[in-house]
């Protein structure tokens, strides 16, 4: 029943032996964080045990909405773009860096890192449910924050974690993924690969074994050799998924098409509905943006600097010389998405954007980024086609 | 007969590609004119009957203010056209010019270029031309020192 | 915890000498009090801590005795006015340097053209005592700064010890009561007036925005390659290590790509508004 699994290999277990897996993992000392039903939401925490997945729960997506439906059958996994991501474990919302005495007309610093102390080995985290598109998005997070020879103890973290991927056959109304290369598939850099396959009575996983460490949880965990039409099934279900994505972005030529717009019109127009809120850079899950922030106690002894999320919506982001270098939310619209489709090539080597279409979702006024994109692009379009007509130098 | 050839004035700056013709017309209304170190070559109120083109030195337009203070305007050297008032009516100076160091320039005669203008318009143009390149470029200066970019920035209030 | 394996915990740093420049600019002669930071490159910049109030980007104007650093704050707000502050023997903290450099060598053989609008004399100084400590490496070595006024002029000082070096320095200054004996106007008057010889120039600018456009400008008529003149630029830096994303400028990010860059690649940027 239980052959040793290796990297590569691809197996089947059943969805009843969920628990087991979880008990795997606990025992490797894992604490397990998967998507769960809280707050009329499926969010990401803390799990106990298989049965706090969201079996059942399904979500219905637009521009500026979200719904939790019931589903008509019982997949764990049948949801997407809830407004966390696996950032807030990696990446905290809050952070203390060091602290220090301040005394005798200078400083120690005592503690480096939270609490626990900078060199305290971070909690061995196994990420329970992770989308292709959020794979992807940590390997982003990876390039910025990963080095290790930053503020952030990012590396530390990341080091510590397992992934567990969930292949999608079901995408979301604003999901994009295929158009971004994420998906709906996992791409390489995940311990275990799920996929769900219910049907009737029958609920299993197909599992792509990713590393040794997977192998080794799988190992406590009763599964077979997947066949070849089980296999089949699965992978057939996945790349139908890419055939039914509820947007798209065009598929070469971002990085360009952001260098090209930063005069175009279309920005006036986003500015009129943008609220500057922020909620896409909270519910992105690549934004990475932070600020640091000194304070002390009441004495004045105690010093401590702080490192928390900031949004390059804020007017304070871009102070410089008594303002704010972006004032307009024109400026700061601009800014955002132009960062992460254009300049973070320039940046990091990569698109910004993973496809997971958060932001479209989270945003209160509905803006849609594949929207935005399609209207710079025909404005170019235009620009150009206006340009071509003049070129003989008729005025 | 001042002493002065077309072949000195194509030399400066400020006369740079003028046709010979018209630096003759000019050299014949100008002469070499040193000026000491401290020399005030005109002052404020002053009718502009004269006009210089700095060959060497350092000049400062300078205006005078309430509890004693002068203040420099700006300063002009090499290469520069020393005098603008003497082209437009009330042919007043509105600020004094004294020189920083020993000062070497052309002087002219300023009514008179203005009658050798008056007949020859061509000349005229080509003067003109570079007194205003002259003027634009003091203006230009003027203005980015009015931004007083080296200011502590305030913040900037756009509204309520 | 050592110094060596946490980069960015602020290295513990002494103020020597504290110099007042003008009436809300001081240098500071900083020397280190545990392990020095690394060398720094005339254009690097470190991040000066203000015990328990916050960090700013400061420039690097020189090096001090004992491995120390000397470093030129404004005081426009909390943390800078308390730096300025700081009495001889004050432990500040040092985190870098970080950035990009001058690359002050690569005008060997060639005119060195430095143009430095008020404070942005400070990074350059670095570059210019770089050049006159090997004199022999380039032909003219030339300094034009702008300042407010004569009294607010940094490093006024130095001038005549710089000219003694083999460097020729022209100041000039926007407002003066007669008995000064410099220039009054803007500095780009006195680009004209040094004869450029933009077949063999290397520029270096830095100040107010304004300044740095209008000065490039003027050299490019000139005829000075854009890629031979290098601007610093500055934005919003909070942590120095690119993992904030404050210090955006288009593609690049000024803690790291900046803050010196060739205005081939700045000119562009420069030109969109709210950038």
């Amino acid at each position: 029943m239980n052959n040793a699994s290796e990297p590569g290999s691809v197996r089947l277990m059943e969805a009843a032996a969920l628990d087991l897996l979880f008990t795997s993992l606990h025992e490797a000392g894992y604490r397990v964080i998967g998507p769960t039903v809280a707050d009329g939401a499926i969010v990401l925490g803390e799990l106990a045990a298989a049965g706090d997945l969201p079996f059942g729960w399904g979500v219905q997506l637009e521009p500026g909405g979200y719904r939790l439906r019931r589903r008509g059958d019982t997949a764990a996994f049948g949801h997407s773009a809830g407004p966390g991501s696996w950032k807030q474990f990696l990446h905290p919302p809050r952070e203390k860096l060091w602290s220090a005495r301040l005394a005798e007309g200078g400083f120690e610093i005592g503690q480096t890192g939270d609490d626990s102390g900078r060199d305290a080995e971070p909690p061995r985290l196994a990420f329970f449910g992770v989308r292709p598109c959020d794979l992807r998005a940590i390997q982003v997070q990876d390039q910025v924050l990963g080095s290790g020879r930053g503020n952030s103890r990012y590396a530390a973290r990341r080091a510590a974690v397992l992934i567990v991927a969930v292949n999608c056959t079901e995408p979301g109304e604003t999901c994009f993924c295929t158009s971004m290369g994420t998906g709906p598939g996992a791409g390489p850099g995940y311990d275990l690969a799920l996929t769900e396959l219910v049907s009737g009575d029958r609920h299993a996983f197909l599992v792509d074994v990713g590393t040794e460490a997977g192998a080794s949880v799988l190992a406590g965990v009763p599964h077979v050799n997947a066949g070849a039409a089980t296999i089949d099934r699965a992978r057939s279900a996945v790349a139908d998924a890419s055939e039914h994505m509820g947007r798209s972005m065009p598929a070469a030529g971002l990085r360009e098409l952001m260098a090209g717009s930063y005069d175009a019109a279309r920005w006036d127009d986003v500015a009129s509905r943008c609220l500057t809120c922020g909620n896409c850079t909270l519910a992105c899950p690549t934004c990475f943006c932070t600020e640091v922030e000194d304070v002390t106690d009441l004495s004045g002894d105690h010093a401590e600097r702080w490192q928390h999320w900031a949004s390059c919506f804020d007017l304070d982001f871009s102070y410089l010389h008594g303002g704010p270098v972006r004032s307009s939310a024109r400026s700061r619209y601009r800014q955002w998405l132009t960062h992460k489709l254009g300049t973070w090539h320039d940046q990091f080597d990569s698109s910004g954007c993973v496809g997971c279409g958060r932001c479209i979702v989270w945003c209160p006024v509905g803006i849609d980024i594949t929207e935005e994109v399609a209207a710079l692009q025909a404005e170019a379009q235009d620009r150009k086609t206006g340009d071509a007509g003049t070129q003989d130098g008729a005025p | 007969m001042s002493g002065v050839t077309p072949a000195d004035l194509a030399g400066h700056p400020f006369l740079r590609g003028m046709a010979d013709g018209h630096l003759a017309v000019l050299a014949r209304v100008c002469w070499v004119a040193p000026v000491r170190k401290g020399h005030q070559l005109f002052a404020e109120g002053d009718t502009a009957r004269r006009f210089w083109l700095i060959r060497s030195g350092h000049v400062a337009l300078d205006v005078h203010a309430p509890g004693g203070r002068q203040l420099i305007v700006e300063t002009l050297g090499q290469g520069d056209l020393l005098g603008l008032s003497w082209l437009v009516p009330p042919y007043q100076w509105q600020f004094g010019a004294t020189a920083v160091q020993d000062t070497m320039t052309f002087e002219f005669n300023a009514a008179a270029v203005q009658a050798a203008c008056e007949s020859d318009a061509d000349l005229g143009y080509q003067l003109l031309q570079r007194v205003m390149s002259a003027a634009l470029s003091r203006l230009q200066a003027t203005r980015v020192r009015m931004l007083d970019l080296y200011a502590a920035s305030a913040p900037v209030r756009g509204g309520p | 915890m050592s110094q060596a394996t946490a980069p960015v915990l602020p290295a513990r740093y002494q103020v020597v000498e504290r110099q007042e420049e003008t009436h809300d600019t001081v240098t500071l002669c900083l020397r280190p009090v545990d392990q020095p930071i690394p060398a720094y490159r005339p254009g690097q910049f470190t991040m000066l801590y203000a015990p328990g109030i916050g960090e700013v980007p400061v420039s690097i104007s020189g090096t001090g005795p004992e491995l120390g650093l000397v470093q030129t704050v404004r005081a426009v707000g909390a943390v800078t006015r308390a730096l300025c502050a700081c009495p001889p023997g004050r432990v500040i903290g040092v985190r870098g340097p970080y950035g990009t450099h001058w690359d002050v060598a690569s005008a060997a053989g060639d005119d060195l053209l430095i143009v430095a609008g008020g404070i942005g004399l400070a990074p350059l100084r670095g570059a210019l005592l770089a050049a006159l400590g090997h004199r022999e490496r380039y032909r003219r070595v030339v300094v034009l700064a702008g300042a407010r006024s004569p009294e607010e002029l940094v490093f006024a000082r130095e001038l005549d010890e710089w000219r003694r070096g083999g460097a020729e320095v022209a100041v000039t200054v926007d407002q003066a009561v007669v008995g000064w004996a410099g220039h009054v106007g803007v500095v780009t008057q006195l680009i004209g007036r040094v004869d450029v010889d933009s077949a063999r120039t290397t520029a270096l600018i830095c100040g107010p925005e304004v300044m740095m456009r209008l000065t490039a400008r003027e050299l490019r008529a000139l005829g000075v390659p854009a890629t031979r003149i290098r601007v610093s630029l500055e934005r919003n830096m909070r942590c120095g290590v690119a993992e904030c994303g404050h210090c955006q400028l288009g593609p690049l990010l000024l803690c790291r790509d900046g803050p010196v860059i060739s205005y081939q690649v700045a000119m562009p940027l420069l030109a969109i508004r709210e950038l």
